[in-house]
């Protein structure tokens, strides 16, 4: 008898402990953060510094991706909708026009420093030295008639030797990411239309059929030479030590970290080294961005501070903790400017 | 004539029977070997698991003599210190030859960037402590730690490694001087998450576990038991109730990761419940427990004898009665290992929590159903893909913790079905 | 005092008046010619005095949990001047998220702003009424209705009857909250895809050939095309599975055979809890286990031989998945090649069979519907697995018959589709929710046909 009341109190006091926790009342006090996954590295550093030094809870974070964390952002300026996204690229004008007639209208814009974009291989095999030529031949969708002339044909390439004479006789395999990535976004206007302005005719097309011409460039083939891995480089760079023939593209804190791993290949003569980055030798390198909104700013617990967190020279300095995370920095005037726009919260506006 | 004929059959007999026998024992040896073949992988399995996981119960640390200067403390604003340069001063006066930057950065790197944050903790306990120095034992860099643990190996070329030589004579030095050690690894059991695997630590994934597990419990168990009872007990037998029979059967067995599609377009889409919740991790794991709850119940109910049942009528019980007094009782044991075995499933669970955001970096402890949080084998996905090496063994770790809840929740039931287990 | 004691009172108060009925009951319980004269046992009178005490008191409180919030919140919000009345819904939100805070005491801002703190102490100063208010209507109400019943109880009240039925509703309620959610969410999976389905023709989807759904996000950004051909994917799933059940298949088979016929007790009760702890083993351990030492191995190896083999080979996570699925052949062939009955054992071996003649000529035969749907149960548990694919197997949609080389499943395209876009509005991200359905119908098939072949055989020998 009485266990069988001790057993019954025990279990309604379980119940009622766990019923009770249900309604802790209060609003989200944690910023939520998302987007880009080259950026994840810098933003989750910052937020552990942030929540350990900080009486603020962390701030939660999550890799969707530039495009997709744009697409989140811009969903409206309600409570449950992100207060931060970071993003690989510059926010574009459509996604601009979106935020604003979602009700977004005041967004902050802060460059936090700039990345390369690295073609990297397993340190199993040789290292590659591609030029943007090269890579567009080697991935876009449609190619120029490798006979001559001016028309296109479906991709016929299949090994980096039918590209380019000097390169190695391995298949076509490039891990990459998709288009919510704000890294594919930079890789293919940066090394794709390069590679494609190398070839005269479809340059002349950018002044008179424009959509046309960047439909050729922009689009990546789609017969399994290009795989898209998702929103994890941590994956492609995992992938790439186990299958040494393959090539990845990702940003260069991911090289850093695993320089013992993969190495970047040589990219219109030049290696990825923070040095060549930093010095803008490199010629694949863009800059990174977080965007705030500005209507969560003293209704989310810790933005001004996050804010000062991140801007504060102990984080993206020269010398700054970032800095060793693979982050290049950018120049001090630079840097002093993003760091007042972040106090002031100083709005962006874009026009097209 | 018919002896000869016999005498043939016989000799075709035993001529076939040698053969026929060693058929019998490779027929049988295959057997034990198909046994022993799949026992072999679950040892291989587990030894490869602890082999790579055990070494992350030691963590190495480095005794650094810290300077707390006074003159870096503003008594009312003790978080505004750099206590990062403490850390750096101190690394500078075991070193004091080193001098370049590019020497300086690979120097400082061999100390956690944790270590700031304990030293804060220490000052804001203990103002005395400021003006004086101290012998601190602080957590040493993952590399450093893989280093000690034989991890990263010398003969390595240099730029295939993650130390440089000119780290590794520190290191050496370090050593030698008795300054690193390897201790018991508390952080990993009372930390969160971390970017730092040296920092890193499995509690907020056992926290959000346990709340995830207990919304389910909450919500599947009595619904389970009172939906076994009804089925069972009082529903009519017809084409409806056999419907909902093969319903429940095949509900069992749906891939989980449809579980957590549903989740996503009903909890998180149509209801809008907060992303990463254990709230919402819990309902999605209910519906996916459920059928095994309500499986195992209904057996365990069918399994008491109808002689139970007719002599409780018989005395005058109620069906209520019957079934209260006597039918839960004798079937309880049954119900209970169902439930346990379907927590435990649930314990072991990943897909469908990634559908609903449990996915995401958080690094506090949750502190209740609606906080985010992430679970211990969500966490144990994170962690195997991230590029550290210190976090492989970490990963192995949090599985053996995960197997030991699993292997303790498991014994539970074993422990109740032959305790309680009863032949009529 | 906090909602948390409330509850705890409740339940104090219950077993008083429990008590109290029951001492009630005793005492009209003259007993009237040696038998008893309450038509129930005095414990259902006390029984149905506490039910009628928390019950109601519970659905107070249950209401009070989901509304008081949003009542409190507008109620504080009406005391705000018109200027911040008149807001969009998004800044109305952005609004109530800073006030809660607020009072929760997590400050947002360094300056706060006076009115919202005016606000914020209306708040509190509410909350506190209606969490007094609560307090004594729950106390009124539980009080009340357990004394009406308490007064009420007479030896002829028919108590037992009454706790029954409310015990019997709660039983009916439960059960039809358990059978319509499930019912009710499988739709939802329909629907989205129907969804899907009107943007992308069902033919495309069930028998393109290609897959490639990662499209453009904007308008002005080129993606892939987006053809959402399953094929690929679906055959990248059977290869999978296919090379797991030939794993686990030979093995459980024999090892059922040898477990139910060949072993002694001992090894028994030894090998089969042993063998079924593979079943228990999270999958997300097993994703670990195929991709750091499984893969590895058999590039390795493949390479020994000469064979270009992929890292995310099928083989690898086929090989894993099947060592899981060997315990679901092995447990279900041990059951029904132990209702095999033994008369038909006997025959064969009174006719001069050896042991594996009989089990291979007569056993298994016997056995065959029953191991069949044994293998089928196994065989929707592979296709439907994920973490080991998701960790193990590649993301490229090729359509090869290769066991060698990479190819992708229906789990982990679901996995990768959904990280990342979550704005159901594209077919990219709808689409997961097609491939789910299939999913779930192609399970849905195999479990059906399973369980069908598996009674029909049980009722021949039962």
């Amino acid at each position: 008898m009485w266990k069988k009341r001790i057993s019954f109190t025990a279990v309604s006091l379980f119940a009622i402990t766990a019923v009770s926790n249900v309604n802790a009342a209060g609003g989200r006090d944690y910023i939520s953060i998302v987007g880009s996954s080259t950026v994840y590295p810098f933003a989750t550093t910052v937020a552990e510094q942030f929540g350990k030094t900080s009486s603020f809870k962390t701030p939660k974070i999550e890799s969707t991706g530039s495009g997709g964390g744009m697409k989140l952002f811009c969903a409206g300026s309600g409570i449950k909708t992100p207060d931060i996204t970071n993003a690989s690229r510059r926010i574009k004008f459509s996604e601009y026009q979106k935020c604003q007639k979602n009700g977004v209208k005041e967004i902050v814009e802060v460059k936090i420093g700039y990345d390369g974009i690295v073609l990297a291989n397993s340190k199993k095999s040789a290292q590659m030295t591609l030029s943007k030529k090269d890579i567009f031949l080697a991935l876009a969708k449609d190619v120029p008639k490798p006979e001559g002339g001016e028309t296109l044909v479906a991709n016929p390439y299949k090994t980096w030797k039918d590209v380019n004479e000097s390169l190695p006789d391995t298949k076509i395999e490039v891990l990459g990411p998709p288009p919510t990535s704000g890294t594919r976004d930079a890789f293919v206007e940066l090394a794709m239309e390069g590679g494609c302005k190398k070839i005269d005719w479809i340059k002349a097309l950018k002044k008179t059929d424009k959509k046309y011409f960047k439909s050729i460039c922009h689009t990546v083939r789609e017969d399994g030479a290009y795989i898209e891995v998702g929103e994890n480089d941590n994956l492609i760079v995992q992938k790439l030590a186990a299958n040494p023939k393959a090539l990845g593209i990702f940003g260069f804190s991911f090289l850093d970290q695993n320089g013992d791993k993969v190495q970047g290949s040589i990219f219109g003569g030049e290696e990825p080294t923070f040095e060549n980055i930093a010095a803008g030798k490199y010629p694949l390198s863009r800059p990174l961005y977080f965007y705030v909104k500005k209507s969560h700013v003293g209704v989310v617990p810790g933005m001004p501070e996050f804010l000062s967190e991140f801007t504060s020279d102990k984080a993206w300095g020269d010398e700054g903790y970032l800095s060793d995370k693979g982050l290049i920095p950018m120049p001090e005037e630079e840097r002093k400017e993003f760091s007042n726009d972040a106090k002031a919260l100083n709005m962006l506006v874009l026009e097209k | 004539m018919t002896v000869s004929k016999k005498e043939s059959t016989m000799d075709r007999v035993n001529k076939g029977l040698a053969k026929r026998y060693r058929r019998e024992k490779w027929f049988r040896l295959s057997g034990l070997g198909a046994i022993i073949l799949s026992i072999g992988f679950l040892a291989l399995l587990f030894l490869s698991i602890i082999s790579n996981g055990w070494t992350a119960f030691q963590q190495t640390e480095m005794l650094l003599d810290i300077h707390f200067d006074a003159q870096e403390f503003d008594v009312d604003n003790l978080s505004a210190a750099n206590y990062g340069v403490l850390v750096k001063d101190g690394m500078r006066t075991l070193f004091p030859e080193v001098k370049e930057r590019r020497n300086k950065r690979k120097l400082y790197k061999l100390v956690s960037s944790g270590a700031s944050y304990i030293l804060q903790d220490m000052v804001e306990q203990d103002t005395t402590i400021i003006g004086s120095t101290q012998k601190i034992w602080l957590p040493a860099d993952d590399e450093v730690d893989m280093f000690m643990k034989g991890n990263i190996s010398r003969e390595v070329a240099e730029n295939n490694r993650r130390l440089s030589d000119k780290q590794i004579s520190w290191i050496d030095r370090l050593a030698a001087d008795g300054r690193l050690k390897k201790r018991f690894n508390t952080v990993f059991f009372t930390a969160g998450d971390s970017r730092e695997p040296e920092l890193a630590g499995i509690r907020g994934a056992v926290a959000g576990s346990l709340f995830t597990l207990a919304v389910t419990l909450l919500l599947s168990f009595p619904m389970g038991v009172a939906t076994a009872v009804y089925l069972e007990e009082f529903a009519p037998k017809n084409r409806w109730t056999d419907l909902v029979e093969v319903n429940i059967n095949n509900l069992a067995a749906v891939p989980s990761i449809v579980f957590g599609l549903l989740g996503l377009a009903v909890f998180l889409n149509f209801f809008g419940l907060p992303r990463s919740a254990p709230l919402v991790g819990g309902l999605v794991l209910t519906l996916m427990t459920l059928p095994t709850i309500i499986i195992a119940s209904r057996a365990s109910l069918k399994s008491v004898p109808p002689s139970i049942r007719e002599a409780a009528l018989g005395v005058g019980a109620s069906k209520m009665q019957t079934i209260t007094h006597h039918i839960l009782p004798l079937a309880m044991p049954g119900m209970m290992t169902g439930t346990i075995i379907g927590m435990a499933q649930a314990l072991g669970e990943t897909a469908p929590l990634l559908m609903i955001g449990m996915v995401a970096f958080i690094v506090d402890v949750p502190g209740g159903v609606t906080d985010p949080a992430t679970v211990l084998p969500v966490q144990i996905y994170l962690w195997a893909d991230s590029p550290e090496r210190a976090f492989m063994e970490r990963t192995s770790a949090a599985i053996m913790v995960l197997l030991a809840f699993l292997i303790f929740m498991n014994g539970i039931a074993v422990f109740l079905r032959r305790k309680f287990e009863r032949r009529w | 005092m906090s909602p948390k004691m409330f509850l705890l009172i409740l339940l104090g108060l219950a077993s008083f008046v429990y008590m109290q009925a029951k001492r009630k009951a005793c005492s009209l319980n003259v007993s009237f010619r040696g038998s008893s004269g309450l038509h129930s046992r005095p414990g259902y009178y006390g029984l149905l005095s506490a039910l009628w005490c928390v019950v109601p008191a519970v659905v107070i409180f249950a209401f009070w949990m989901f509304f008081s919030d949003s009542i409190l919140t507008s109620l504080a919000l009406k005391t705000l001047p018109d200027s911040l009345q008149n807001l969009s819904a998004d800044q109305l939100n952005l609004l109530i998220n800073n006030l809660r805070n607020l009072v929760a005491g997590h400050v947002a801002a360094r300056d706060i702003d006076p009115v919202l703190q005016k606000a914020a102490v209306q708040y509190q100063g509410m909350a506190q009424i209606s969490r007094v208010a609560l307090g004594l209507v729950m106390g009124i109400v539980a009080l009340l209705s357990a004394s009406i019943v308490y007064s009420r109880i007479r030896p002829e009240m028919r108590a037992r009857n009454h706790v029954e039925r409310i015990v019997r509703l709660a039983l009916v309620l439960c059960s039809t909250i358990a059978i319509l959610t499930t019912i009710g969410i499988v739709l939802s999976v329909l629907f989205e895809s129907i969804r899907f389905f009107q943007q992308v023709p069902i033919t495309d989807f069930l028998f393109g050939m290609k897959w490639s759904p990662q499209m453009a996000m904007r308008a002005d950004q080129a993606g892939s095309s987006g053809s959402f051909g399953a094929i690929p994917v679906l055959t990248g799933t059977f290869m999978i599975s296919g090379i797991a059940l030939s794993v686990a298949v030979p093995i459980g088979l024999l090892a059922a055979i040898y477990l139910s016929e060949y072993a002694s007790t001992r090894v028994r009760a030894w090998a089969k809890p042993l063998m079924e702890i593979l079943a228990g083993v999270p999958t997300v351990v097993y994703g670990f286990f195929a991709a750091l030492v499984v893969a590895p191995f058999i590039r390795n190896s493949g390479e020994a031989i000469g064979l270009i083999v992929s890292s995310e080979s099928a083989l690898a996570a086929g090989l894993v998945m099947g060592i899981m699925i060997i315990p679901f052949v092995s447990s279900l062939s041990d059951d029904v090649i132990n209702a095999v009955p033994q008369a038909m054992r006997d025959g064969s071996y009174g006719l001069g069979a050896t042991k594996s003649e009989t089990i291979l000529n007569v056993i298994i035969p016997a056995a065959l519907p029953g191991i069949v749907g044994g293998v089928l149960l196994a065989a929707s548990r592979a296709i439907g697995e994920t973490m080991i694919v998701v960790m193990a197997a590649g993301l490229s949609a090729n359509f090869t018959a290769n066991p060698l080389q990479a190819v992708t499943t229906v789990t982990v395209q679901i996995v990768t589709l959904l990280v990342g876009d979550q704005e159901f509005d594209s077919p990219k991200t709808l689409v997961a929710f097609a491939l789910g359905l299939l999913l779930f119908i192609v399970t849905l098939i195999l479990n059906v046909v399973a369980l069908y072949v598996v009674r029909r055989y049980r009722e021949e020998y039962e």
